[in-house]
């Protein structure tokens, strides 16, 4: 995976979490540069939260050590880990105001009077909540709260802040505007962030790194581009994009010139990049195609491979539309333009670069 | 459209336009106070609540009378001759034993022995069921399964052993005796109702707090205790009407001289000798029983509101 880094902001080393006889977290390891923006991504399940408690130091690890800032903070109380944390339902405390919530971790740590304002004033300008402050949470709508809950993390001016999928509980509108709040705090502070989601967009925009999830095991940790083009595995390829990615099973015949083929046809792939030269042995395996990667038309005539087939299915999305076909026997669906008119029972030309696909192994699921 | 209107004969419109106007059912369905329905309801009601309001006004009315009146035997008929002497009688002057005081020795006895009780057994059980429901201790579940079982065990079983501890340790027979009994026993319930009520807090309200830097007790005062009203004031209720109706525990961890309400009220309605004066009986029974009617006329609102809170949840 990634190459070391040499002052990790936040590390985590061989992290083992077994509840019972239940292995949630399996000698997990993470370095997280400074300032970096990670974000965790997996289906719901997958220890990915589960991760970040333990990173808050909100549950009692069974094995390994988390480093924050250089310091062993495995056995330390989360107030003493320099850590910020927002939660999904915000939890904000909801007898106090707004300014009372912002306050009472500083009040609690017996902070001055006069820096518990200045730090308000300051938290309260970044997120723009000066109005509220005087507020009850129940008088604050959804975005508002998360706003306030983002204040608390800031005003305690912590080294790292953890967001526990903050904005899963807001709509989707709502969303996307605080998505991209979000990302302008990160510019404007430059913290490192650890970043809970189960939403592949809110992933791929924020992220600096993703690190992919599944079962307690990262399954890729790498930049959100590589992530999406050279998925290591077909979990990974399968849970980002969306539309999803095609999958086509058919087998890999080796040769100086490797073919992939399937049920009449084959897929030349000398262009395809493998990750190892033992990748090429001959064996059986699936062939990974994402639906924005497949041209049609005049445009498919251009491309290294070609195929002939009859459209099944039109689904409009408005943008842009997804179409249905077949190849090789095997359901493919991909993206043109709105503003083709195609109808279901068109004969049509696809094509695609084989050099954008992924291969993997049909028994192993990894990449070829 | 407009050439099918058109083609309508002037009757077919007038019909189209009357289906437009109120005649036909339209807005919200009518109710009729005397459906029959409500009849049957209402009905029910008032019956039950006469059945159980007649014993009240018997007391009551026999209470407001002379014994010359009682001895007619119209219990029903309103007094002839109000008169409050009963009244009087059965706080400051009806004998029980050498004391002749009337109630009011025991109703002093009986807030001595409820309020610190209810402090006390409220104050242990709610930092117990905020434990229980959020600092999961090693062997919680254990802990909680014996103190459930706790309510389980018949008073009577634990009725001897105690007296002896109490004796051992040199406070039978004092009031300070009888309120660590009843904080013991009113711990299984409490704990389990503040259990209940702490766990149905959303989670991350707690860790929140932890991340901000509350301790055991910070959480506890500050997040937990300002969010519960509820739950106290259903807990309050619950022990201040099983303490001041408690009779088993006052009779026998007491001394006569600080017997509460209750075994005095007995020791007067049942004494053998003499005249039985049934109007003060019935003042010296109401009496005893105001205090926990008040607090449930007072509270019966936040009762319920706590009571759907707390005890739902397993």
């Amino acid at each position: 995976m990634a190459a070391a880094i040499a002052n990790p902001s936040v590390s985590i080393q061989d992290l083992s979490l077994n509840f019972g006889v239940m292995s949630v977290l399996k000698t997990l390891n993470l370095d997280v540069a400074e300032g970096e923006f990670i974000v965790l991504l997996g289906p719901s399940g997958c220890g990915k939260s589960t991760l970040l408690n333990c990173i808050a130091g909100l549950l009692d690890i069974s094995e390994g050590r988390i480093f924050i800032k250089g310091k062993n903070v495995t056995w330390e109380e989360p107030k003493d880990r320099g850590i910020g944390m927002v939660f999904q339902s915000y939890a904000l405390y909801p007898q106090m105001t707004v300014e009372k919530n912002l306050s009472f971790g500083l009040r609690v740590a017996g902070v001055p009077k006069d820096e518990i304002a200045k730090r308000i004033a300051r938290a309260a300008e970044i997120l723009q909540i000066e109005p509220l402050l005087q507020r009850k949470p129940s008088a604050l709508s959804g975005g508002q709260r998360q706003r306030v809950a983002i204040g608390r993390a800031l005003v305690r001016d912590v080294d790292v802040f953890l967001f526990d999928e903050p904005l899963s509980n807001l709509d989707a509108k709502l969303r996307s505007e605080l998505r991209v709040e979000i990302k302008l705090l990160h510019r404007r502070l430059q913290n490192t962030m650890i970043y809970v989601t189960h939403d592949q967009i809110e992933a791929m925009t924020l992220a600096d790194r993703i690190a992919v999830m599944k079962g307690g095991v990262i399954q890729q940790l790498d930049a959100p581009q590589t992530i999406y083009n050279r998925p290591v595995n077909r979990f990974v390829a399968g849970f980002l994009g969306s539309p999803a990615m095609n999958f086509i099973k058919g087998h890999l015949e080796a040769s100086d010139a490797p073919v992939f083929k399937a049920d009449g046809v084959s897929v030349p792939l000398g262009r395809y990049q493998f990750d190892n030269e033992g990748g090429r042995a001959a064996k059986p395996c699936v062939f990974g195609i994402r639906p924005e990667h497949i041209a049609f038309g005049e445009a498919a005539r251009a491309m290294p491979f070609t195929a002939e087939s009859t459209v099944e299915i039109v689904d409009p999305m408005g943008s842009d539309t997804l179409v249905w076909t077949k190849l090789g026997g095997q359901i493919l669906s991909f993206r043109v333009e709105a503003d083709k008119t195609l109808r279901s029972g068109d004969a049509i030309r696809i094509g695609f670069d084989p050099a954008r696909a992924s291969l993997f192994d049909a028994e192993t699921d990894s990449r070829l | 459209m407009a050439e099918a209107a058109a083609s309508m004969s002037s009757d077919a419109l007038r019909r189209e336009a009357s289906s437009r106007d109120a005649s036909g059912p339209s807005g919200t369905k009518p109710r009729h106070a005397l459906s029959r329905r409500n009849i049957f309801l209402y009905g029910t009601l008032i019956v039950v609540a006469l059945y159980y309001l007649l014993p009240l006004y018997v007391m009551i009315v026999t209470s407001l009378k002379g014994m010359p009146e009682i001895r007619l035997g119209n219990i029903f008929s309103p007094p002839l001759e109000i008169t409050f002497e009963p009244w009087v009688k059965a706080w400051s002057q009806a004998c029980t034993g050498l004391n002749c005081d009337g109630l009011s020795r025991g109703f002093w006895n009986s807030v001595r022995i409820t309020v610190p009780s209810v402090l006390l057994s409220i104050a242990i059980a709610s930092v117990n069921g905020y434990a229980l429901a959020n600092w999961r201790f090693k062997g919680a579940d254990t802990f909680f399964i014996i103190l459930i079982v706790g309510a389980f065990i018949p008073y009577q079983v634990m009725i001897y052993p105690i007296v002896i501890i109490l004796r051992e340790i040199g406070i039978y027979g004092t009031l300070t005796g009888l309120v660590i009994v009843h904080s013991i026993f009113g711990m299984p319930i409490l704990t389990l109702l503040f259990r209940n009520y702490f766990t149905s807090m959303p989670e991350e309200l707690f860790r929140a707090a932890r991340v901000d830097g509350a301790g055991f007790w910070g959480i506890y005062l500050r997040i937990m205790l300002p969010m519960s009203l509820p739950i106290f004031v259903v807990a309050i209720i619950l022990q201040v009407t099983g303490i001041w109706n408690d009779f088993l525990f006052g009779v026998v961890y007491t001394r006569p001289d600080t017997y509460p309400m209750t075994v005095q009220l007995n020791n007067i309605v049942n004494s053998v000798q003499g005249v039985k004066e049934y109007n003060v009986n019935m003042a010296a029974t109401i009496l005893t029983g105001l205090v926990p009617l008040i607090v449930y006329f007072v509270s019966g609102k936040l009762f319920v509101r706590g009571i759907a809170a707390g005890a739902v949840k397993g």
